[in-house]
């Protein structure tokens, strides 16, 4: 290289190898398995602690050079449809193949009926992330738990069997009494109890959705599958 | 000078681009030809609903409560030994459905249901109305979701259902009759003409989930504590005692049920 023409150029060159030194290590250092939480945006989920990152977000396709081509070539109208950059975007079908039981009482998959589609404007059920963002120590990452309101706002109960009907629950909009009693996914082994009072507090509930324990039941009719048994199941048993 | 240097890298920027890249994924890269329209599979696959619905409530829930069988709309809680009730064994199929590479929904509703929160508004209320008064099926294009959509008639095709539903404790309707539009089942696909091998690989999945919810409730059979447990095998339909059909007989009747329709349809 001939520096002599200006030696700013020299500074330039010794500048592009010091960025290039330093893009490769920080692509060897958070590239190691070891170092995935500094990556991370932010802790797991409860339940989700063990995870690696792979368990979610899997490869896109190609190498970062071909997306970046085939992103390049979207832009300019090359190709009909852009590709995922890097890994490919978490999505609910990806949570049920974990999560995914036959007793759920609110399924995602319910709320693709045109008879939502109000609802689901105001709240989209049909998508876990909405209710259970990832990357937030939590269980529930919803600030207020009164959803119910957007589908069971003209519920009445037969021989209502609580002190204070459901009926007057609804007129005086104590939503989130709701979920004292009936946990949204219903996978709970839990006697609701026929007075107000004898219910889950709410404090308690809002411990529960921030990680704390679970006041319901340890009891569950279906466990989601952890890391090792889906492995088991869908690639060992493949 | 620059416009040559401009050039070049306009050409090479060019270059990189139309060059390589993640091969572009193709809506379908078979050359299969369309043979059936979507209305005609939903219709299809909405007759194999009738039959197995049908089947399940006249054989298994009407047959097996005369013989002491319970049926249950929390079956599957721990304390509770019962069977799944139709709807559910619907809901169970659409959600097993949910669970394949299928993109086919099945939704159940009504004017009277139930629960409320499977009545039935907006566009598919003002459909259930035509279906009620001619029992035609309705078909519309849901913009929102971007899926052809189908409403059949939900015929209360045995005693079971009307008895049932007339005697529930939460029933909104006392007065239903053998041969009522009880509601209507809403099926979804995301395409307006499918191939021979789409068309039976919905069909597919349809009997998949009839089979994996009926071996739900032959699970539940199983882990009964209290409750007496009736034989599965050969003995059903006999009425002599309790028995139940294996997960293959069931499907194997409703196939025998099913089949000519279903055949007259894909072999046109």
């Amino acid at each position: 290289m001939n520096f002599e023409i200006n030696p700013l150029r020299f500074r330039q060159f010794i500048g592009i190898c010091i960025g290039l030194i330093l893009g490769l290590l920080l692509v060897v250092v958070f590239g190691q398995k070891s170092n995935e939480k500094y990556v991370s945006i932010g802790p797991m989920n409860v339940g989700h602690e063990e995870f690696s990152c792979n368990t979610c977000h899997a490869d896109a396709t190609g190498n970062l050079w071909q997306q970046l081509q085939s992103n390049l070539q979207y832009s300019i109208g090359l190709r009909e449809n852009s590709v995922e950059f890097g890994t490919i975007d978490v999505k609910t079908k990806k949570c049920l193949v974990c999560h995914d039981r036959d007793n759920d009482r609110h399924p995602t998959h319910r709320f693709l009926e045109p008879k939502f589609r109000d609802a689901v404007k105001k709240i989209n059920t049909a998508n876990c992330n909405t209710c259970h963002s990832e990357h937030n120590a939590k269980r529930l990452t919803l600030k207020k738990v009164d959803y119910c309101m957007h589908c069971h706002e003209d519920l009445s109960v037969k021989n209502d069997p609580l002190d204070i009907s459901h009926t007057d629950l609804i007129k005086n909009k104590e939503w989130s009494t709701c979920l004292q009693c009936h946990d949204f996914h219903g996978n709970h082994e839990y006697k609701v109890p026929t007075k107000l009072k004898d219910t889950i507090t709410y404090k308690t509930l809002r411990a529960y959705f921030d990680g704390g324990k679970d006041p319901f039941s340890p009891k569950k009719k279906f466990i989601a599958l952890s890391e090792k048994e889906w492995i088991k199941k869908y690639i060992d048993n493949k | 000078m620059k416009f040559l240097k401009n050039l070049t890298t306009t050409l090479f920027i060019l270059l990189l681009a139309a060059c390589g890249g993640v091969p572009e994924k193709k809506e379908s890269t078979s050359t299969e030809e369309m043979k059936f329209s979507v209305a005609q599979v939903l219709e299809v696959v909405s007759k194999e609903n009738d039959i197995t619905r049908t089947l399940y409530t006249k054989a298994i829930v009407g047959a097996g409560k005369k013989q002491g069988l319970k049926f249950d709309e929390d079956w599957q809680k721990e304390d509770v030994e019962a069977g799944p009730l139709p709807a559910l064994f619907l809901r169970g199929i659409a959600n097993d459905i949910r669970k394949s590479e299928t993109p086919l929904g099945l939704y159940l509703g009504s004017d009277f249901p139930i629960n409320k929160a499977n009545k039935f508004e907006g566009k598919q209320a003002e459909l259930f109305t035509k279906i009620k008064s001619d029992r035609k099926p309705q078909h519309f294009y849901d913009e929102n979701q971007k899926v052809y959509t189908a409403m059949f008639a939900d015929v209360a095709g045995a005693a079971a259902c009307v008895s049932c539903h007339n005697k529930h404790e939460q029933t909104t309707k006392t007065d239903w009759k053998l041969g009522d539009v009880m509601g209507a089942t809403t099926w979804q696909y995301p395409a307006d003409s499918l191939s021979y091998a789409t068309t039976m690989e919905i069909l597919k999945a349809y009997r998949n989930g009839t089979k994996a919810v009926y071996e739900d409730y032959l699970k539940e059979i199983a882990a009964f504590k209290t409750s007496e447990k009736p034989e599965i095998g050969d003995k059903w339909p006999s009425a002599g005692g309790l028995y139940l059909p294996t997960p293959e007989v069931f499907l194997d009747s409703v196939t025998e049920l099913a089949s000519y329709e279903t055949m007259t349809v894909l072999l046109k």
